[in-house]
């Protein structure tokens, strides 16, 4: 659905996005992750057309993403979106419908379907006078007035209240179980980790991981194995009427198990924990840097 | 651009602003719209304004008196018993028994009530002879023909030539007189090539509004008071051209406050990046910028059909026409384009404030100035105002005027759209720079090759053409001022008017290959440098033969507008190898001196400034050459 190819963005000699590919399946929800300035956005941008790439090209639904046709398929939601904020959400929602050459009464009854989604009340309140939570609300549904295909959210839950963004993280999952295609970005990696299929990590402007969360964690993460004994062993720490000690390689488990029967005991459950998203993040980006981000300018 | 889409965009940006400025602020702007119209229209009439001196001078007279009338019919007397002792008590100012004057004037005031009476005695009688049956005899007119060398930019008729009907009596009366001794023929608007003559009353039928200009607009200042015998020689306008600036005025006025409503509704689209979000629809960059700017464009030329309109069914203007309507277009263009420029490239609403006043005072000046001579110079067609006032004066506009007056700012108008709408992208449009790099930044966005510099040379020339003429029209007036350059006699306004030009030119030529080099369009080589300033001189020279459009006019007729012009034409009677040299001299020059610039602009700003003003002094040194030989 999405075919991104060795797509690239330089702003005078500073590169924001080092020549990245991916593409997204129909259906797919695509995570992109990375430390501020890692190039989420830009990326991002290149994707829904707003920005073009300095250098390769990206297509969706097999049309260059610069194209009239692309947009009529695509649902943007920028990381920060303002809104007109003397029109109230039902004349900004007609707005775009009409810009977008939704049929009125299509528009009308899609409009008013999303907002009962989103529970979103004051319908006739000017945007100006709402919160931030509620305007968030608006712009995702100005996102869909034209029931797209394909949705771009760049930090969707930005600056919102925990409890408003558990219900914005919850509607989009909604929408990726409709058969929408969704790229998004997010700070919060619980959020990627719980409803992406597959992710790709950014840092510095380059593509430096990617996969499912299996594929990540075997890759950059750790299995901890917690080991529960009758008896006391170095290292463990009293739990529910037995010890417990994490280790992480299956030597130590049988160093530990070794231990509890040395001391007259024995293990009594062995269970195993993966590595968060967040810890194969952190473990990626101190993998380090991949050279220089700016150009060398050709000079006489 | 698609009619529909636009259309869309445009319901909405009325849609949208009408929220934001409520009801009452719109009731108290149309209200001070309406008051400014009203006192313009009064100032228009030349009569006593708002009325405050009515009734400031007291006369003693019965009614017996002849100057009964002329009193009852002047507001600014008011009518006593005669009675010596109030004369002598400084009670009134003047006393008449019969048609004898009884009192001698001793103070300034009562010399000033004797002027006035006086004054309103000529129109008193004026009035009742056009009443007259005979209007032969009413107004028995003396011509003494004078014939005299005809030199000098104020005796040159802008319309000669374009089938006025203003040049009715061609003799002209340059001494014309009513009998009284008042008035004489011209008002000014080309008495030697015969326009007034001070012939016919307006209000007289067959003559008609074709007396020129200076008893029209007088006959519009009588028509505002009521007073419909206006147009009698007591009637002829004064040197200043009080009635044109006014006019001018009217339609002028309402523009800045469209461009203000303009110029923060395209800023807020860019602050906190509210217009992203259109930027992703469907709808493209053009449907986007035509669609914001319609609502204002619509509006501006409806106000000044309105005001037109008023004037013309109000029996102020009963000439006013579509031409003057159709000649504001063109004006309206200007100011919005500059203004979604000032937009694009301002940062916050105060530095807007800094361009649109900017654009303001520029834009009103060109416009506005020129038009105040409506009557007295050719160069007055360099501002489509003058259209407007020409046609509101019953004076017949001719094509060539309409065309010359018209195209200039409506291309440059055009440009402007288009280098605004090269930073309407997320790109540039968001970013907080500096007006001069959002300037560079407008003019990279039109560059792809080496051949763009060809190109964008040939666009930029509607600017470089306006920019021209303003500077004509702003320096003409110091055409009489001699100057001792290099032991020629040169007169000041031909050399200012060089200097300024040279500037102009050098700057459209190498200001985008500035820009080209600092965005990193070009490369840096000296090769590359100096195809790339070959070819903007190319393009210039190819896109100075559009200076040909002042042929439609009488600017060459002027000594500064003939020195100014030489680039784009070539003096008559010249060998036929001189013409062909001539021709291709202006070549080399526009090359020679690009191509300077242009390896300055590739070694950074410092050496651009150097390189451009090296640039400049060869190219003043040569227009100054050939102005001095051939002009």
């Amino acid at each position: 659905m999405i075919d991104a190819r060795d797509i690239r963005k330089e702003y005078g000699g500073f590169v924001a996005v080092q020549g990245s590919s991916f593409s997204v399946d129909r259906g797919e929800v695509f995570g992109i992750i990375g430390p501020n300035g890692a190039g989420k956005t830009t990326t991002l941008k290149m994707l829904a057309g707003l920005l073009e790439p300095t250098s390769g090209s990206a297509e969706i639904a097999g049309l260059d993403t610069e194209t009239a046709e692309m947009r009529q398929q695509l649902g943007f939601l920028p990381e920060e979106s303002p809104l007109y904020e003397e029109m109230t959400p039902i004349s900004y929602l007609k707005f775009f419908a009409d810009l977008y050459d939704v049929d009125p009464d299509v528009a009308e009854e899609r409009m008013h379907d999303t907002l009962d989604k989103l529970e979103l009340e004051h319908r006739d309140r000017k945007l100006g006078d709402m919160s931030k939570g509620m305007k968030r609300k608006v712009a995702i549904a100005r996102s869909l007035i034209n029931d797209p295909d394909v949705l771009i959210y760049d930090e969707p839950a930005s600056g919102l209240d925990p409890l408003t963004t558990n219900y914005v993280i919850e509607f989009t999952e909604q929408l990726a179980k409709e058969g929408k295609t969704i790229v998004f970005s997010a700070h919060n990696l619980f959020h990627v980790e719980s409803i992406c299929d597959r992710v790709v990590i950014m840092n510095e402007g380059e593509i430096v991981a990617r996969g499912d969360l299996e594929e990540l964690q075997a890759e950059y993460g750790h299995t901890r194995y917690h080991v529960y004994t009758t008896v006391d062993v170095p290292d463990a720490v009293q739990e529910n009427g037995s010890y417990k000690r994490v280790v992480e390689s299956m030597d130590a488990v049988e160093e530990t198990r070794e231990r509890a029967e040395a001391n007259g005991g024995d293990v009594v459950d062995i269970r195993t924990e993966e590595s968060s998203l967040e810890e194969v993040f952190l473990n990626v980006a101190e993998a380090g840097t991949r050279g220089t981000r700016y150009v060398e300018e050709d000079t006489e | 651009m698609q009619l529909d889409t636009l259309l869309r965009v445009a319901k909405w940006e009325m849609t949208k602003n009408a929220g934001g400025v409520d009801k009452r602020t719109i009731v108290v702007m149309a209200l001070s719209l309406v008051a400014m119209g009203a006192v313009a229209a009064i100032a228009v009439s030349g009569g006593a304004g708002a009325g405050m001196d009515d009734g400031i001078y007291r006369i003693g007279v019965d009614e017996s008196s002849p100057y009964y009338g002329v009193a009852a019919d002047d507001s600014t007397f008011d009518i006593r018993e005669p009675d010596p002792a109030a004369i002598e008590r400084r009670q009134q100012e003047l006393l008449y028994r019969g048609t004898q004057l009884q009192s001698v004037p001793r103070t300034a005031k009562e010399r000033a009530a004797l002027t006035e009476l006086r004054d309103s005695t000529a129109q008193y009688n004026d009035r009742t002879l056009a009443r007259d049956d005979n209007q032969t005899a009413a107004f028995p007119v003396s011509v003494t023909l004078v014939y005299e060398q005809q030199s000098g930019s104020s005796q040159l008729d802008p319309r000669s030539g374009d089938g006025s009907d203003g040049s009715g009596p061609s003799a002209g009366g340059s001494d014309a007189s009513d009998g009284s001794g008042s008035s004489t023929g011209g008002s000014g608007d080309g008495s030697d090539t015969g326009g007034t003559g001070g012939s016919a009353a307006s209000g007289g039928g067959d003559g008609g509004t074709a007396g020129g200009s200076g008893a029209n607009l007088g006959a519009i200042g009588a028509r505002l008071t009521g007073d419909v015998q206006g147009g009698t020689p007591s009637d002829i306008s004064p040197p200043f051209p009080f009635e044109s600036l006014v006019l001018a005025f009217l339609y002028i006025v309402p523009m800045n406050f469209v461009i203000q409503a303009y110029g923060s509704s395209m800023l807020s689209e860019r602050l906190n990046r509210r217009g992203e979000l259109l930027l992703v629809t469907p709808v493209s960059r053009g449907d986007i910028i035509g669609g914001k700017t319609l609502p204002y464009l619509a509006g501006a030329v409806g106000v000044a059909a309105l005001i037109t309109a008023a004037l013309r069914f109000g029996n102020i203007a009963p000439a006013g026409s579509y031409v003057a309507v159709l000649a504001v277009v063109p004006l309206v263009v200007l100011f919005l384009s500059a203004t979604f420029c000032g937009a694009m490239f301002a940062r916050s609403f105060k530095e807007l404030t800094f361009v649109t006043v900017t654009i303001t005072v520029t834009l009103t000046s060109y416009a506005f100035v020129p038009a105040i001579f409506t009557d007295v110079t050719p160069i007055a067609l360099i501002s489509p105002l003058t259209l407007v006032v020409l046609d509101l004066t019953g004076q017949s506009v001719g094509l060539s005027s309409f065309v010359f007056s018209t195209v200039p700012p409506l291309l440059t108008g055009l440009v402007l759209f288009g280098l605004g709408a090269g930073l309407y992208r997320e790109e540039d449009m968001f970013t907080q720079r500096p007006i001069p790099l959002k300037v560079l930044d407008a003019l990279a966005g039109g560059i792809n090759s080496r051949r763009s510099a060809l190109k964008m040379s040939i666009v930029l020339l509607p600017l470089v053409i306006v920019a021209e003429l303003a500077a004509i029209a702003f320096l003409f007036v110091l055409d009489s001022v001699s100057l001792n350059v290099f032991g020629t006699n040169q007169s000041l306004g031909i050399v200012l008017v060089l200097g300024v030009i040279v500037v102009i030119e050098e700057l459209a030529k190498s200001l985008h290959v500035y820009a080209g080099y600092e965005h990193a369009r070009y490369e840096r080589t000296l090769r590359s440098a100096l195809g790339v300033g070959a070819l903007s001189g190319l393009g210039f020279f190819i896109g100075e033969k559009g200076l040909l459009i002042a042929r439609l006019s009488d600017l060459e007729s002027l000594p500064i507008g003939e020195a100014a012009l030489q680039g784009a034409t070539l003096p008559a009677g010249l060998p036929l190898w001189v013409a062909g040299l001539l021709f291709m001299l202006p070549l080399a020059l526009h090359t020679v001196t690009a191509a300077i610039s242009s390896v300055g602009a590739s070694r950074g700003r410092r050496a651009y400034v150097a390189a451009l003003t090296v640039a400049i002094v060869i190219h003043f040194a040569y227009n100054f050459t050939v102005v001095s030989t051939l002009v």
